[in-house]
């Protein structure tokens, strides 16, 4: 058996080689991909791969075993080991198998400052010019962003996941909200409203500490410029004094109380008790979060199902901010290749990002399908609105902790719990990010 | 274990010299015993050793050399900056802050758990009616795990909780508190958690000390005349001494480590807003979620130095009678 491997090893090598000549020599076009598996299954070598994702229940482990299935009767030569890893346990994992070398080939990555320490230790693999064209296309320039890192592309993104505020349609109308809010004025009014009908305006799951800081990153997004949160990403330089004016209209929304009591001991998404749970059984009327929301709070409706009445709109302008109404963050979620990995596994990259399975992605994940011409399938009022601001959007920021990087988000997610807690100023946010520089 | 190792191979070799006539055969038979009581040690105590060695001492040394280093955890790690890290550390409020809360949690055990518990085992001393469910009663919040205990009261003392419900039901809802958030109430939360998870433990040992106890010294003082409590004092409290020193010794070592309960009931984040972080929950912080694996690593070295300190101090000066022989070696033998 294990003799077998080794000689495979090497075939698969060579397998890569070819094909990489292959893919270089036919240049654009959508036939790349036949003729690969033309040349693999001529030379008929086993290649065996492992898959590393954290979707371990429901709809999305599924659709990951459908699409493995499917990508091996195409390539009847690979096999592949689909591994589901708990989401809270992926990073630590997948670090510690990288450094031992028993890593997974084909893994989950969010792009960012997380994987930029992996390329920096040259782990994973370059897959610039092994992208299908076609694919890149369909996808567009921008979403790869993400998963660029000096100029150079190591991941292929599956879903966009823009953020911004859900709310239920059904509390609003009881409250007399008849507009959603595009103002922090207008919010402000529509908090006293709901409160009025005694139910938490905004739910929080500040225990989590990342959902609280998302409240200042776009607070940041609406005071800062562009440029001066491209800056600050490329020089950790955050003296602009919109950051600073970010944390204190943080603080006078935050002293509004707009959130459900307790916030600081709420979960973000486990339970009925969790801000995803009160929204999902109408005992708060909104909540920030990225575009997975929907998915989360169907699991967790009395009945399992979508919520019927949730409806989006974008985070609200501030007064006096340079950054663009219009201007949207968000992440990607995406898959990169170790180094060394056979052809067979950017194939399976390029197969995944195809229009047919992005459909498929988007359907079982209640998700935005990183492939443009996927969009088709998103039947979900809410993410129906969030794919129109984001198509309309002047540009489109990553999540600052991804943007900056872990220590940076680390120090990020600190100050701001501190602030929500009454414990900190606005300084100290800026502060923290300043110290944080001293550990990492 | 130590005494036989060190003290046999003395005892035959100088028995050996002794009767310098013995036959050839005799000490060839003497010198195979040795040989294989020699290989019985090591296969005995071979794998323990090993196993020590591999996943104790090993880590321990490695956490030292990726101390020095500004580490991402990635690869080798190859930006040496000395101890840089450790003044960082040192001059990091959060972590001054969690050593202070070590502190105050490790006193506040003794002050809380240590009378409580003996007052409960002079309790379940006495002849009482259903004394063995108590006992077990007292004993099981031991014996559930950390996250189960954690998740549980959590969920009990949110804001929203069963606590604050129960409160306000019984007309009491004033008294309704954000119990774990709050940062004038958060740590005394924690400290009646604790003191409910591990005053079973304390209980088990003190009952079994005062067990130990003679019962003919009892009976004497009953003939001379003495009250219950003049007993308890004069009789019980001083054997029980060697019992409350390891009990106090394991509780000081737990409250320097702790890092379970708090990581569950706080989160990552919101135990340094509340004031109950720990320097283990600050290793991780700023270690694994930061992703500063250098930098976590000088913490860890921080932390084990500080608890061997205090371990090694508190041996030294408290339990000093109590482990003579057992763990100071030939230092406590040449004092006696």
């Amino acid at each position: 058996m294990k003799a077998l491997r080794k000689r495979s090893a090497a075939a698969v090598a060579m397998i890569g080689a070819v094909s990489l000549l292959a893919a270089c020599s036919t240049g654009g076009g959508t036939a790349t991909q036949p003729a690969a598996t033309g040349d693999t299954t001529a030379s008929a070598e086993a290649v065996t791969m492992s898959f590393w994702h954290n979707s371990t229940t429901g709809d999305g482990k599924k659709y990951w075993e459908d699409t493995v299935a499917a990508f091996t009767k195409e390539h009847p030569n690979v096999t592949i080991n689909i591994q589901a890893v708990q989401n809270e346990d992926m990073d630590g994992k997948l670090q510690t198998a990288l450094n031992s070398g028993d890593d997974p080939t084909i893994f989950m990555a969010r792009g960012g400052g997380k994987l930029a320490d992996v390329v920096a230790a040259d782990q994973v693999l370059d897959i610039t010019d092994k992208i299908d064209p076609a694919i890149k296309s369909a996808l567009g320039d921008g979403i790869f962003s993400a998963f660029t890192v000096d100029g150079k592309i190591y991941g292929m993104p599956t879903s966009v996941l823009p953020g911004g505020i859900y709310y239920s349609k059904d509390l609003f109308a009881k409250a007399g909200i008849t507009a959603v809010p595009t103002t922090f004025d207008e919010l402000n009014a529509a908090v006293e409203k709901l409160k009025a009908i005694d139910v938490a305006p905004i739910a929080l799951g500040g225990k989590d500490a990342w959902p609280a800081a998302h409240w200042y990153y776009f607070m940041a997004l609406r005071n800062c410029s562009k440029d001066v949160m491209d800056k600050a990403a490329a020089e950790k330089d955050f003296s602009d004094p919109c950051w600073l004016k970010a944390g204190e209209d943080l603080k006078a929304f935050t002293a509004t109380d707009p959130f459900n009591k307790g916030f600081l001991t709420t979960s973000a998404q486990q339970g009925a008790g969790s801000s995803a749970g009160m929204l999902a059984n109408h005992k708060a009327a909104m909540e920030l979060m990225g575009a997975w929301n929907p998915g989360v709070i169907a699991d967790l409706t009395p009945d399992k199902k979508a919520l019927p009445d949730l409806g989006w709109f974008p985070f609200p302008a501030v007064n006096g901010g340079a950054g663009d109404a219009s201007a949207m963050m968000g992440g990607s979620d995406g898959f990169a290749c170790r180094k060394n990995a056979p052809a067979a596994c950017v194939d399976f990259l390029n197969f995944m990002a195809t229009k047919a399975n992005q459909e498929g992605y988007a359907t079982a994940f209640k998700t935005l399908p990183a492939n443009k011409e996927a969009k088709g399938v998103v039947t979900d009022p809410a993410l129906q609105d969030v794919l129109k601001s984001y198509d309309s959007a002047s540009y489109v920021m990553l999540w600052l902790d991804t943007m900056y990087g872990q220590n940076v988000g680390n120090a990020l997610n600190g100050g701001v719990v501190n602030m929500f807690a009454g414990k900190g100023e606005p300084t100290d946010i800026v502060e923290a990010v300043k110290s944080a520089a001293a550990k990492g | 274990m130590s005494d036989s190792v060190t003290a046999l191979p003395k005892r035959s070799s100088r028995s050996g010299s002794e009767r310098g006539a013995a036959t050839a055969a005799t000490r060839s038979d003497r010198a195979r015993a040795e040989v294989r009581k020699r290989f019985e040690i090591a296969v005995l105590a071979g794998p323990a050793i090993v196993m020590f060695l591999a996943f104790v001492i090993f880590p321990v040394f490695m956490a030292a050399y990726y101390g020095f280093f500004k580490w991402k955890g990635f690869g080798a790690p190859t930006n040496f900056v000395g101890f840089a890290n450790y003044v960082v550390i040192f001059s990091d409020q959060a972590f001054r802050d969690a050593l202070v809360h070590n502190g105050f949690i490790l006193v506040m055990s003794l002050v809380m758990q240590g009378p409580a518990a003996i007052a409960f085992a002079l309790l379940l001393n006495q002849n009482i009616r259903g004394r063995s469910l108590i006992r077990v009663l007292i004993f099981v919040p031991y014996v559930i795990s950390e996250v189960i205990v954690g998740t549980g009261w959590s969920l009990m003392l949110q804001y929203t909780g069963a606590v604050n419900d129960l409160l306000t039901n019984i007309g009491l809802g004033a008294l309704a508190h954000d119990w774990i958030a709050d940062p004038s109430v958060a740590i005394w939360t924690l400290m009646v958690i604790i003191s409910w998870k591990y005053i079973g433990f304390a209980v088990i040992l003190m009952l079994a000390g005062i067990q130990g106890i003679p019962d003919e010294l009892y009976e004497a003082a009953a003939i001379d005349g003495a009250s219950y409590w003049q007993i308890q004092r004069w009789i019980t409290l001083p054997l029980l001494g060697p019992t409350i020193r390891v009990w106090a010794f394991l509780s000081i070592i737990g409250s320097l480590q702790l890092f379970d309960l708090v990581y569950i009931i706080w989160g990552q984040y919101v135990a340094s807003t509340a004031g109950t972080s720990t320097m283990a929950t600050y290793m991780v912080r700023e270690g694994r979620l930061a992703g500063n694996y250098g930098y976590g690593n000088a913490v860890a070295v921080v932390i084990f130095i500080i608890s061997l300190l205090i371990a090694l101090t508190y041996q030294r000066f408290v339990m000093r009678r109590d482990t003579e022989g057992a763990l100071t070696g030939a230092s406590g033998r040449k004092r006696k």
